[in-house]
């Protein structure tokens, strides 16, 4: 097969990266805490979008614009948190849908600040090209000569972001692997089998929720500024809807309530996500190659719907469990 | 009085569900809160537990009100209930279902599995074998590891009771624990009760159809009917009472008669 190459499988390491950190702020919400957010896509762009406008605009650092960005993902988890978490699990999932779509539709319609249609680069008007990410590729390179001196090899700057996202996700994977197993997480859960019978037990239900929400706002948010550092450039349909269903899709296909099946779900989406290329076997071939790149979308939907109905465990989930009646 | 309701009212829509309510629970009592279907019972733990908030009156519970408070509190002042039809976890183990009630764990707040894993690992091993202990006192050892889900009907009550017995409660409300219970069962059931009260001073209030069973265990007795106390007084008293047989019996009597017509 060809262009099988080294950089192709590093663009869809840092893919999977990603998105695996991406699928962990929607596994807090929803698998650990039943909160189900139909937005997630919402937190990523608004921490995106606050990044890079305050880079472009107030030449910002990189870290500090960073850490602006996740407080603006958090300051969104208490904006749809505070009034609809203490009623029914379906008003937070209407509210967040509407979020996604919110954010999305004020990033086209305020070209002012956020470029408009056109993105991030138009953030400085038609006139000149906006950057933002111009601090994470110094960073990259210094990572990237960093690594050539102590291993004598000279490395991309891709590998180097490979690195950097794949231990920002493992040091993530691992901290909340172990909070789930300790007595929060357990709360967590009996709020998500049943609230009232955690509240029932003396647990503050809200204030979990409230929790859940925002670590999960602070984590998908990440996970959106690192896919707009490593594209370079973003628009408002880089944050469609579908994002989220992405991060669905790879909590199904890993396994439903199982965090370390969350790299492979991620890994099984991105080559799929990433991998066109795969597609160019018979009968696929006597598509042109635009056609195969929807196919590809349309394989992501048939792939949800097969998990669905023949395995709603995933590769590594606990099907026993996952049939018990609430 | 441990529990105090006085003049409680809540309507839903017009109907008046509890209207002006009152009656006491004494200290290590056991007191049976009864009356006909519709007749408020349910209303009222759900008004004493927080799950609903009063229209007007008061709960007062051991010298506090508690009428405002949230449910999770009312649960740590030592109110607790267990539900008419069990609200046990099913996807969590039993033992993960024993070991969520337990109070005081550090390791509840977030990060403190990180920030201080020892203080959070000595608690858990108190909690586990408190847990334990329960266990084997309402005979469910053999079962911690299963997920509650696969537990049986009566079982998921004796889960239940004990989850509550984990928040180590001073009170506990007990909405028809023997119903659709096998016989013997529900003579263990009411057999922990006893117990409950006799070991760990428990005060428990608990509604029952059974009349004969409420009779023979319990030591007070107050009779709703269409959402106020209708009466209260020992057992014996309120058997002789002519409203409590006029609410059971006198309606029963009218619908024999329409039945008839």
């Amino acid at each position: 097969m060809a262009g099988l190459d080294l950089g192709f499988f590093l663009f869809a390491a840092i893919t999977a990266c990603i998105f695996a950190i991406m699928a962990l702020g929607l596994y807090v919400q929803f698998s650990l805490a039943g909160l189900p957010n139909f937005g997630h896509v919402a937190f990523m762009a608004v921490a995106s979008y606050a990044m890079a406008i305050l880079v472009v605009r107030l030449s910002l650092p990189l870290p500090l614009a960073m850490l602006c960005g996740l407080l603006v993902a958090v300051a969104l988890a208490l904006l749809l948190g505070i009034p609809c978490l203490r009623l029914r699990a379906d008003y937070l999932a209407i509210a967040t849908v509407a979020a996604g779509e919110m954010v999305r539709y004020l990033a086209m319609n305020l070209p002012d600040l956020t470029g408009g249609p056109l993105g991030s680069m138009a953030m400085l008007g038609p006139d000149q090209v906006a950057f933002y990410n111009l601090g994470w590729q110094a960073m990259l390179d210094r990572v990237a000569a960093g690594i050539a001196h102590v291993t004598g090899t000279p490395v991309s700057r891709d590998a180097a972001a490979a690195l950097i996202v794949f231990v920002v996700m493992l040091l993530l994977l691992v901290f909340f692997a172990r909070l789930e197993h300790s007595p929060w997480g357990r709360v967590l859960k009996a709020i998500r089998e049943d609230d009232v019978a955690a509240a029932s037990v003396g647990k503050h239900v809200v204030a979990y929720k409230m929790q859940a929400l925002i670590l999960g706002a602070i984590i998908g948010g990440l996970s959106g500024m690192l896919l707009a550092l490593q594209i370079g450039v973003f628009s408002p349909d880089d944050y469609a809807p579908t994002l989220t269903f992405y991060a669905y899709l790879i909590l199904i296909l890993g396994g439903m309530n199982r965090i370390w099946a969350i790299p492979l779900g991620a890994i099984l989406f991105s080559l799929l996500y990433t991998g066109t290329r795969f597609l160019s076997f018979f009968p696929l071939s006597l598509f042109d190659s635009g056609s195969r790149a929807f196919l590809r979308l349309f394989l992501i939907g048939l792939m949800l719907v097969l998990f669905m109905a023949l395995r709603p465990q995933g590769v590594l989930g606990d099907r026993r469990q996952l049939l018990l009646e609430k | 009085m441990l529990l105090e309701v006085v003049d409680l009212s809540k309507t839903f829509g017009g109907i008046a569900a509890v209207s002006h309510a009152s009656f006491g629970v004494a200290e290590r009592s056991i007191t049976a809160l009864i009356g006909p279907n519709g007749a408020g019972k349910t209303t009222m733990f759900n008004l004493l537990t927080g799950l609903i908030r009063a229209d007007s009156g008061m709960i007062r519970f051991a010298g506090r009100s508690i009428e405002r408070l949230r449910t999770d509190l009312v649960a740590r002042a030592g109110l607790v209930r267990v539900f008419q039809s069990p609200r046990i976890l099913t996807r969590m183990t039993v033992r993960e279902n024993m070991m969520l009630a337990a109070k005081d764990q550090p390791g509840e707040r977030f990060g403190m599995a990180w920030m201080a894993p020892a203080r959070v690992a000595r608690r858990e091993a108190e909690i586990r074998a408190q847990a334990e202990n329960l266990l084997g006192l309402l005979r469910l050892s053999h079962l911690a590891e299963a997920f509650a889900g696969t537990l049986s009907g009566g079982q998921r009550k004796l889960l239940e009771l004990g989850r509550t017995l984990m928040v180590e409660p001073r009170m506990i409300l007990l909405d028809e624990p023997m119903a659709g219970v096998a016989p013997v069962l529900a003579e263990q059931l009411l057999e922990h009760v006893k117990m409950l009260r006799a070991q760990r001073g428990i005060t428990v209030c608990i509604i029952e159809h059974d009349l004969d069973l409420i009779m023979s265990v319990s030591d007070h007795v107050v009779v709703m009917d269409e959402g106020t106390v209708i009466a209260s007084g020992s057992p014996a008293e309120v058997q002789a009472d002519g409203r409590v047989i006029e609410a059971y019996i006198g309606r029963l009597d009218a619908a024999v008669v329409a039945d008839a017509s």
